[in-house]
């Protein structure tokens, strides 16, 4: 039975994401088509410095073949709708075909290549913050349930407003403008020094330069995130079975612990997973200020260079992780909390 | 209901409010915004700013890059603000063949540290007029330092600037004084204005030390005939530090586009919340009235935005088609509709099923007569708290958007003063003045909205207030 709802969420996911592909074939079809014709003349023009003994009429006759061979190759004569449709097929087995500009660093031009460069450092840095942002949020979060409407509960509040309207970028140029070149105990961004370390000190190198970035974002997410868990657990402990618990004569520190945390468990856990998904959405700027090469610097690079393929493959890519986040959720929040209707509507 | 009924349950609306501190808090920094963002316009230092944010030649007289005019109180070297030197004395004396010869001499005084970064001489009137400028200075030296024939236009002033072409007469002045010196000066390398104000020293130009004292700058001007006229002139002193806020390096004003930049926020928060929240609430009204196949439609709809990643999508989309303020705002309201969706729609459910409903209906009143007169009026008010509370990430969207350069140009908002800040490297250079502001703005308004909400939010739905 929990598989077959496993599976019906994955499917009707996937159905999403199909759609979602189609709705940006369709918005960005001349954009792309354009690109495409650009980059099909620069691939023949290419091509044809190789041609030997031939007259100039052979090789332009031969070049017009070549541009309608492609031409028909990737549809781009075809009609409205069937570019659009074969566009989506392509997005969708990832066939993203090649940059503009941006290089991978082998100095390879394919967008799946690039997007595979930068992707494991974006999950790096934004699952670390999450890490980072949930053990502390949970433990805050506690700790401010403790006393509602005491001191660490209202600073705790009100720091969540202030941090919510707070953009994550601009922090992250404060820090960098303090602890890079004021007090320079960070460096102001990039992957690793020049020349990459090896070895241990490779690691301790790679994570002096995650520190800072990780830092901002955390102290950017810590508030919510405490914010919610008392929310969670308040509500929580106005619950039958704490009575109970509580007139059994368990301890507050059990009542706590044992019984709260253990029933909050799936909530934060969802909250958890949202957060990772919506912070690799929301604050791919900072990867951008940081020089930290992954998704959302190479947003910051494309925009600058006008990449519209690598533009177009990096939101597809984003789609697919926000969706594939939704998913996960749903399979874990019916594992953890079994009263989650298995075969409820989608 | 009546006036006075409105007015009771405002006023019981108000004691509430007035509970909540942060709420007030809120309330009073977006008062404060408000009237800022209507009437700021006219308290600016350069009222005519909204015109010519992106003109280099409103902002020439400016210095670039300069700290704010405070900073000199936590400073150990006073730096002099920028000044402009207006109606000196002057002498008129004319010649036996109709000439004139126009003397105008100006009397400052220099008590700070360090020199001024410039001397910007403004020469406005008509015709081939032959000028010289000379300095003297409190201990008895100077003399000309810049001479040409200038040809001055009725239309615009013609502006001599000293940092850039007075190094030899500079030079000249100091030869009188100590020979060797002079001889040793580099007139392309030397800064003549820092000189200019500076003791004659051997080390001067490495580490000149501030002369304080009386100077005197004196224009004299030859005007050949009668035919021709020689204003005034007015002498532009760049300071070392300028306005509340401090220059950019295009020698713009901060606290003037941070002031201007109130409105834009204002009307791109606002605008978005209230047509994304008024959309939300009536699609859930219609989904929750009409169900069937329009409630499956809008839920799939609400599902497939709600998953959608906005600043990725907002990016790549601005990236494409380049929209104006106006689409952008509309593009915001497509991802914000989805926040009040689900419960009004979860609402609207049971509202649909009450008495007064199905007597409107036996009235006679059709469909919408209902959604919009008899559901709205109910729904509509618990949404002035998500309103609220969804403004401060309408405002970090649309300055993200800005920051990536891909906002609308036209416009000055906070997001582009730093994205100007971020593409011209203040981060790198530690220009903190032209940083910190815009985003503490940011800050500040997304704060006094999110504590506005949740003042709201405490009142419209009391919860979780005791352990």
């Amino acid at each position: 039975m929990y598989w077959k709802y496993v599976i019906r969420r994955a499917i009707y996911g996937l159905m999403m994401y199909i759609v979602m592909i189609a709705v940006y074939s369709t918005l960005f079809n001349s954009v792309a088509d354009k690109t495409m014709r650009a980059q099909i003349d620069e691939q023949v023009a290419q091509e044809s410095r190789t041609w030997k003994n031939m007259t100039s009429d052979q090789r332009d006759l031969r070049l017009t073949e070549r541009k309608a061979e492609k031409i028909k190759q990737y549809h781009l004569d075809d009609p409205l709708v069937a570019r659009i449709f074969y566009r989506s097929l392509r997005t969708l087995t990832f066939d993203f075909g090649n940059s503009t500009t941006i290089k991978a660093s082998s100095g390879d031009r394919a967008v799946i290549n690039i997007i595979g460069e930068a992707l494991p450092r974006t999950i790096v840095l934004f699952s670390t913050e999450v890490l980072v942002v949930t053990l502390l949020g949970v433990a805050m979060g506690l700790y401010a349930g403790r006393k509602p409407n005491g001191l660490f509960d209202r600073t705790v509040s009100t720091l969540t407003m202030i941090t919510n309207g707070l953009p994550s970028w601009w922090l992250s140029m404060l820090a960098i403008m303090a602890f890079a070149y004021s007090v320079p105990i960070f460096p102001s961004g990039g992957l690793h020094v020049n020349p990459a370390p090896t070895g241990f000190q490779g690691f301790l190198d790679y994570l002096w330069h995650l520190s800072l970035p990780l830092l901002t974002l955390s102290f950017l997410g810590v508030w919510g995130t405490a914010y919610l868990v008392r929310n969670i657990v308040l509500s929580n402990l106005q619950e039958d079975f704490v009575m109970a618990a509580r007139a059994r004569g368990v301890s507050e520190r059990r009542v706590l612990f044992g019984h709260t945390l253990r029933t909050s468990m799936p909530a934060i856990m969802t909250m958890a997973i949202l957060g990772l998904f919506s912070s690799i959405a929301g604050n791919i700027i900072v990867e951008g200020i940081f020089n930290w090469p992954g998704i959302g610097n190479l947003y910051f690079e494309a925009v600058q260079q006008n990449d519209v393929p690598i533009l177009m493959s990096t939101l597809a890519i984003e789609t697919l992780l926000t969706m594939a986040g939704f998913i996960i959720l749903d399979v874990i929040y019916g594992l953890l909390d079994p009263r989650i209707k298995v075969g409820g509507a989608a | 209901m009546n006036l006075k009924d409105s007015l009771d349950s405002l006023r019981g609306f108000w004691e509430e409010f007035s509970k909540v501190k942060t709420g007030l808090v809120g309330l009073a920094i977006l008062i404060v915004f408000v009237l800022l963002g209507l009437f700021g316009q006219w308290l600016v230092p350069f009222p005519e700013a909204t015109k010519h944010w992106l003109d280099i030649t409103y902002w020439e007289d400016n210095p670039q890059a300069a700290p704010p005019v405070w900073t000199n109180w936590f400073s150990a070297k006073k730096g002099p603000p920028s000044l402009i030197l207006t109606s000196p004395k002057v002498e008129k004396t004319s010649t036996d063949n109709g000439m004139v010869i126009q003397t105008s001499t100006f009397d400052f005084k220099d008590n700070y540290d360090l020199p001024p970064r410039d001397l910007i001489v403004r020469l406005g009137g008509n015709g081939p007029i032959p000028t010289k400028i000379a300095i003297f200075r409190p201990d008895g030296s100077g003399g000309e330092i810049w001479r040409d024939q200038l040809q001055l236009s009725p239309d615009q002033p013609t502006r001599v600037s000293l940092a850039h072409s007075a190094a030899s007469g500079v030079i000249d002045f100091i030869r009188s004084a100590n020979e060797n010196l002079a001889f040793s000066m580099d007139p392309t390398l030397i800064k003549p204005v820092t000189l200019m104000f500076s003791q004659i020293d051997p080390d001067m130009v490495n580490s000149p030390k501030p002369m304080k004292g009386p100077y005197k700058i004196v224009v004299t001007q030859l005007v050949p005939s009668t035919d021709y006229k020689a204003d005034i002139p007015t002498i532009g002193l760049s300071g070392y530090v300028a306005g509340i806020l401090g220059t950019d390096k295009m020698k713009r004003d901060i606290f003037t586009g941070i002031i201007l930049g109130i409105k834009w926020a204002l009307i791109i928060g606002i605008l978005t919340s209230v047509i994304s929240v008024v959309v939300g609430v009536l699609l859930g009204i219609i989904a929750a009235y009409f169900g069937g196949a329009v409630d499956w439609v809008l839920t799939r709809l609400y599902e497939l935005i709600y998953l959608l990643p906005v600043l990725p999508f907002l990016i790549v989309v601005s990236a494409i088609f380049k929209p104006s303020i106006w689409t952008l705002i509309l593009l915001i309201c497509l991802f914000f509709w989805t926040g009040s969706f689900k419960t009004v729609y979860s609402m609207a459910l049971q509202i649909k099923e009450e008495t007064f409903v199905e007597a409107s209906k036996a009235l006679g009143s059709g469909s919408w007569r209902i959604i919009v007169k008899h559901i709205s009026p109910i729904l509509l008010p618990y949404s002035f708290a998500s309103m609220a509370l969804s403004i401060p990430a309408i405002i970090v969207y649309e300055a993200s958007v800005s920051l990536l350069g891909l906002g609308d140009s036209t416009i000055v908002s906070w997001g582009q003063i730093l994205q100007a800040a971020l593409t011209n490297g203040a981060v790198i250079n530690n220009l903190w003045w032209w940083v910190i502001p815009p985003g503490l703005a940011i800050a500040l308004m997304g704060m006094s909205f999110a504590f506005l909400g949740t003042a709201l939010d405490k009142i419209l739905h009391p919860k979780l207030k005791t352990r």
